[in-house]
């Protein structure tokens, strides 16, 4: 052993050399030179098309929800030089994905999750062009502000279109009808008194009050609070956060009166013991077979609950405090952007406009996607049947654009702050590691952290 | 007597339960694969209607053979060009005495312990900046040089146990060093060549952490990269997640049955030497 | 590597054969460069170099699109001072109490146990059947275990069915056992093969000494303290390396069980150094930590395997 170590040599140049090569990265810091920043508006000067000649659109959905394949297979049928190349991933998924697919491996359409820090560098085109050409810019402005970002990415609310929708959705409270008549519920609450009444209620009567979902990396407690929020306070304060006015904070008063509120449900019991490992196809599953009478959910699940609980599903927005006050809800398009990059924006933005004006899209946007389709105020809807939740959340839909009450998700407020804040903290509020005050503050924290102040 | 008895009777029923927790999982895969889809079964229960369509369904939306045919490719590119030239250097450092040999060696020697996720980060700037994101060669050429270190060791090991008489008579033959190599001690090298062959075929099927971040395309990925992507897209309705699952480990299974003795024998060569 | 069996195949370096072999021309010697060099190249490219383009990463903010901003030793203090991150490396320390300790002790103590039948028929299945989670992807042990231990998954099913029905719960779902959690699934994937490997290390035992332990009076407690304990130190070390790497460096089992959650119970630093520089962009930071973890690895692993070999030496 000894010998062999005395009788090494000096290292072959070859040796040197090589690790020469590996050690003589570039002296100067990773990464080109200045970021692009946000990508500017082209002017469209003619039609844009999908042309005759055999096209593959490059799309990137979320998995689970078959309105966007019912779109892109009546668009073929339209259009039958268009094929599609899809992938589709749980939303968590993409939302890990998102920069890195757009800026290395660039799809047409892409469904998104927020948006700020993708147009911050650069990976989104402007659509400003498009919206002018196509006149996108004429719906009622309500429709895309959340999908208009200042250069940079903030604030938000205003500047450039940067992205579509594939319809507008609308979220509140579902309910079971049956067990609402158990406990003796004939109308839905009209205030949030009468909702934590009814929740008590089918407590005591040994029915689950509330079926949601907040494991893995989605907190879907997120929904209960925002409403609470929204319901206790208004939700203009709650936008300014989300759309990083300068100075927004969600640290307010009104702000811990809620996630006190959503405590006290926790610690009645209203939610599943397991609540903290119930993915959102659990949730709903459960929902379906009656075993919750009440799911913070969105109007994306109507068409299903329609079909799956036939007669049986109710739907109502989330109910103020003050009696008589307006009701508020989240809100927000089914976001789809083009990539800054993408091989046939034109093509893509042809689909985006059609999927707002075809009669048949909209159709597919209601009928299978349960929500309000973007598009001119004037546009007419399909029919839906009397009755049916689609019809509830539609109703709805129209009541809150009329108040004026629509906010966005806070999940929204920045590219991370879903995954790194509210799902974690909301996961602790659970389990009683976090409290009510101590979620807000550590959420603003980390939201200043991110956008500064 | 009666001691060891007494011994040999607890070692079977430590044997059996021991057995018992390893198949748990696979069972319990089994049965919940055999629920209606879109369920969520509580424990093992066999299901009054067992939907054995499930396994077809998974098979066709698993793209089963596709995901096959990608994985082989994959082990193909990796596998003999990582025996060939890791079999060289060990050669060349272990039984020839090679002027800085040993730095060489040692240099190797430092990768081993090596947790991939320390060098993902750069790894994907490189392979991005080679124009290589999204293919097979985005695996395969990193594979081939993140599992150097522990080939050139093992076949270093290997080179280092062969007498040197053989190789000094062969060169008073006249052999040159790559015939001294090829045809004497290459054929001398295939026990430890076929365990070495093993492993890496058993690691490159397995990988998971390269394969979801440098290729989102599942159908350009390895079998465990396939699994995340089909766990990505379908974990939500259970019973069909689990007969995936089923069916991407199949594969693996059939060989490691087939093959096991060798499997073991790899798995297991190193201390048995020691 | 983030296969746990690597360290474990480790043939035993013979030392040197007779040492009649000093004429090697110096020309021969450099011809020898042509075998090493395919093997240094791809090393040199895909592991030394980002090796090195880690450590330069982290000293900067780079969000890995734009341009990048040095900030010295910044990204490192946020590792050691941002609770989260910092958390991270502790689950792993945690997790290795599961990854390690329970193959480790537990697998010494079923090897002594079925020592005595190792050959029989039933053995020999058994090596089969413990091996198999070593065989399967990590991914599908983890998908595998997430069902089990769900709160309708057979775990729960079999404590109600033993009478511990109130203990029932998501496992993985509740912050306070999601890492335990974890952990066990680990300690399932890793047990089997300590328990064959220490079994093979008994295998060399003389049985000689056990006799001389017998005649002495000594107990199967005695007899595995004294004899067995002692004469797998080798099989220990490689035992306690390779699953202290498997801890360290998890991945699979925790992005496919928990993501990281509930809160962040069980992010562990090869996820978050995932999240860090694909999902949230903060390049710098994950590399920081990147290396905190690559240095960890080998602080950790250097000495158990200094101490498993002194015998050899």
């Amino acid at each position: 052993m000894s010998r062999r170590t005395r009788t090494s040599r000096p290292i072959g140049p070859l040796l040197t050399l090589t690790l020469a090569g590996a050690l003589a990265v570039a002296c100067s810091g990773p990464g080109g030179d200045a970021g692009p920043g946000s990508t500017t508006a082209a002017a469209v000067t003619s039609a844009p098309t999908c042309g005759s000649a055999p096209v593959t659109l490059r799309g990137y959905f979320e998995t689970g929800f078959p309105m966007a394949k019912a779109l892109t297979d009546e668009f073929t049928k339209q259009h039958p030089n268009v094929k599609w190349d899809v992938r589709e991933d749980q939303f968590a998924v993409i939302t890990q994905n998102a920069p890195r697919v757009l800026a290395d491996d660039p799809p047409d359409l892409m469904r998104l999750p927020q948006l700020s820090e993708l147009v911050k560098d650069g990976l989104l085109k402007n659509l400003d062009g498009y919206a002018r050409w196509f006149g996108w810019d004429k719906w009622p402005p309500g429709q895309l502000a959340q999908l208009r970002m200042g250069p940079g990415g903030r604030p938000r609310g205003e500047g450039s279109l940067y992205a579509m929708g594939l319809n507008f959705s609308m979220t509140g409270v579902f309910y079971n009808k049956q067990l609402a008549a158990r406990i003796g519920m004939t109308t839905p609450p009209a205030t949030l008194a009468q909702l934590d009444e009814a929740m008590a209620k089918a407590k005591s009567a040994g029915i689950q009050p509330i079926q949601q979902f907040n494991g893995g990396a989605t907190g879907g407690l997120a929904f209960p609070l925002q409403d609470l929020m929204a319901s206790v306070g208004s939700p203009a304060p709650i936008n300014d956060w989300i759309y990083q006015k300068p100075g927004a904070t969600i640290d307010t008063p009104a702000n811990r009166e809620a996630a006190q509120h959503l405590d006290r449900w926790i610690e009645a019991g209203y939610f599943a013991p397991d609540v903290n490992a119930v993915d959102y196809a659990q949730m709903v599953s459960r929902f379906v077979a009656g075993q919750g009478l009440f799911s913070f959910n969105g109007d994306w699940e109507s068409a299903n609950l329609d079909k799956q609980m036939a007669g049986n599903a109710g739907f109502f927005p989330m109910p103020p405090a003050q009696a008589g006050a307006k009701p508020a809800a989240m809100s927000a398009p089914l976001t789809v952007g083009i990539s800054a990059k993408a091989a046939h924006a034109d093509c893509a933005a042809v689909f985006l406009d059609w999927v707002a004006t075809d009669p048949k899209a909209r159709e597919v946007a209601v009928r299978t996607g349960g929500s309000h389709p973007m598009g001119p105020a004037a546009a007419p809807l399909p029919p839906v049947a009397a009755g049916t939740v689609t019809a509830g959340t539609l109703e709805a839909a129209t009541q809150v654009d009329k108040g004026g009450t629509a906010m966005d998700f806070i999940a929204n407020a920045t590219g991370a702050i879903y995954a790194k804040s509210w799902t974690p903290q909301l996961q602790k509020l659970v389990s009683g590691e976090q409290t009510p005050a101590g979620l807000l503050e550590s959420v603003q924290r980390d939201y200043t952290d991110q956008v500064g102040s | 007597m009666t001691g060891t008895g007494r011994a040999s009777s607890t070692g079977r029923v430590l044997l059996v339960l021991l057995m018992a927790a390893t198949l748990l999982p696979f069972v319990s895969l089994f049965v919940t694969a055999l629920h209606p889809a879109g369920t969520y079964p509580s424990g093992v229960d066999w299901p009054a209607d067992p939907q054995w369509g499930n396994f077809a369904r998974a098979f066709e939306v698993a793209r089963l053979g596709e995901f096959l045919k990608s994985s082989v490719l994959i082990v193909l590119g990796v596998v003999p060009v990582s025996l060939l030239i890791a079999t060289m250097a060990g050669f060349a450092t272990g039984h020839l005495r090679m002027p800085g040999g040993r730095a060489v060696f040692l240099l190797f020697v430092l990768g081993l312990t090596l947790p991939f996720e320390g060098i993902i980060t750069p790894l994907y700037f490189q392979v991005r900046d080679l124009g290589l994101l999204n293919t097979r060669w985005a695996l395969i050429l990193p594979l081939i040089g993140l599992y150097m270190p522990f080939s050139v060791y093992w076949m270093r090991a290997h080179f280092a146990t062969m007498p040197h008489e053989l190789s000094e008579s062969a060169r008073v033959d006249g052999v040159t060093t790559w015939q001294l190599f090829w045809r004497i001690h290459v054929p001398l090298a295939k026990p430890a060549l076929s365990s070495l062959a093993i492993l890496l075929f058993l690691w490159t099927w397995n990988q998971f952490l390269l394969a979801i971040v440098l290729v989102d395309d599942p159908l350009q990925r390895t079998m465990a990269g396939a699994l995340g992507a089909f766990q990505g897209q379908w974990g939500t309705d259970i019973p069909l997640l689990c007969a995936g699952s089923l069916l991407i480990l199949t594969p693996t299974l059939v060989v490691f049955l087939v093959f096991q003795r060798r499997f073991v024998t790899a798995l297991l060569q190193g201390s048995l030497k020691g | 590597m983030t296969r746990p069996s690597d360290l474990l195949a480790r043939p035993s370096t013979v030392p040197g054969a007779p040492a009649a072999r000093r004429r090697r021309t110096r020309r021969a010697g450099w011809t020898l460069w042509l075998f090493v060099t395919p093997a240094l190249l791809f090393y040199a490219v895909f592991v030394l170099r980002p090796i090195v383009l880690t450590v330069q990463y982290s000293f900067y903010d780079w969000n890995g699109i734009g341009a990048s901003r040095w900030v010295g030793f910044g990204n490192y203090a946020e590792v050691f001072t941002d609770p989260e991150l910092s958390r991270s490396i502790l689950n792993a320390f945690e997790l290795v109490l599961f990854f390690s300790g329970i193959p480790v002790l537990l697998g010494l103590v079923i090897a002594a146990t079925i020592r005595r039948i190792a050959t029989s028929r039933l053995a020999l299945v058994a090596r089969t059947v413990l091996f198999l989670p070593q065989v399967i992807p990590l991914v599908a042990a983890g998908i595998a275990w997430t069902w089990l231990l769900s709160a309708t998954g057979v775990v729960n099913q079999l404590l109600s069915a033993a009478g511990f029905g109130p203990a029932s719960k998501a496992w993985l779902g509740d912050s306070a056992t999601a890492l335990p959690a974890v952990g066990v699934i680990g300690a399932w994937v890793l047990l089997g093969l300590c328990i064959l490997l220490f079994l093979s290390g008994m295998s060399k035992i003389d049985p000689a000494l056990y006799e001389a332990a017998r005649i002495d009076g000594a107990g199967a407690v005695r007899e595995f303290f004294s004899i067995t304990v002692p004469s797998l130190r080798q099989e220990t070390g490689v035992c306690v390396t390779v699953t202290m790497i498997a801890a360290l460096a998890s991945f699979d089992i925790v992005y496919v069980s928990t993501q990281g959650g509930p809160g962040n119970a069980t992010m562990v630093p090869g996820l978050q150094i995932y999240y860090l520089a694909f999902s949230q962009r903060e390049v710098g930071l994950a590399s920081a930590l990147a290396v905190v973890l690559m240095a960890l690895v080998l602080l950790l692993v250097l000495p158990i395997q200094r101490v498993s070999r002194e015998e050899e030496s």
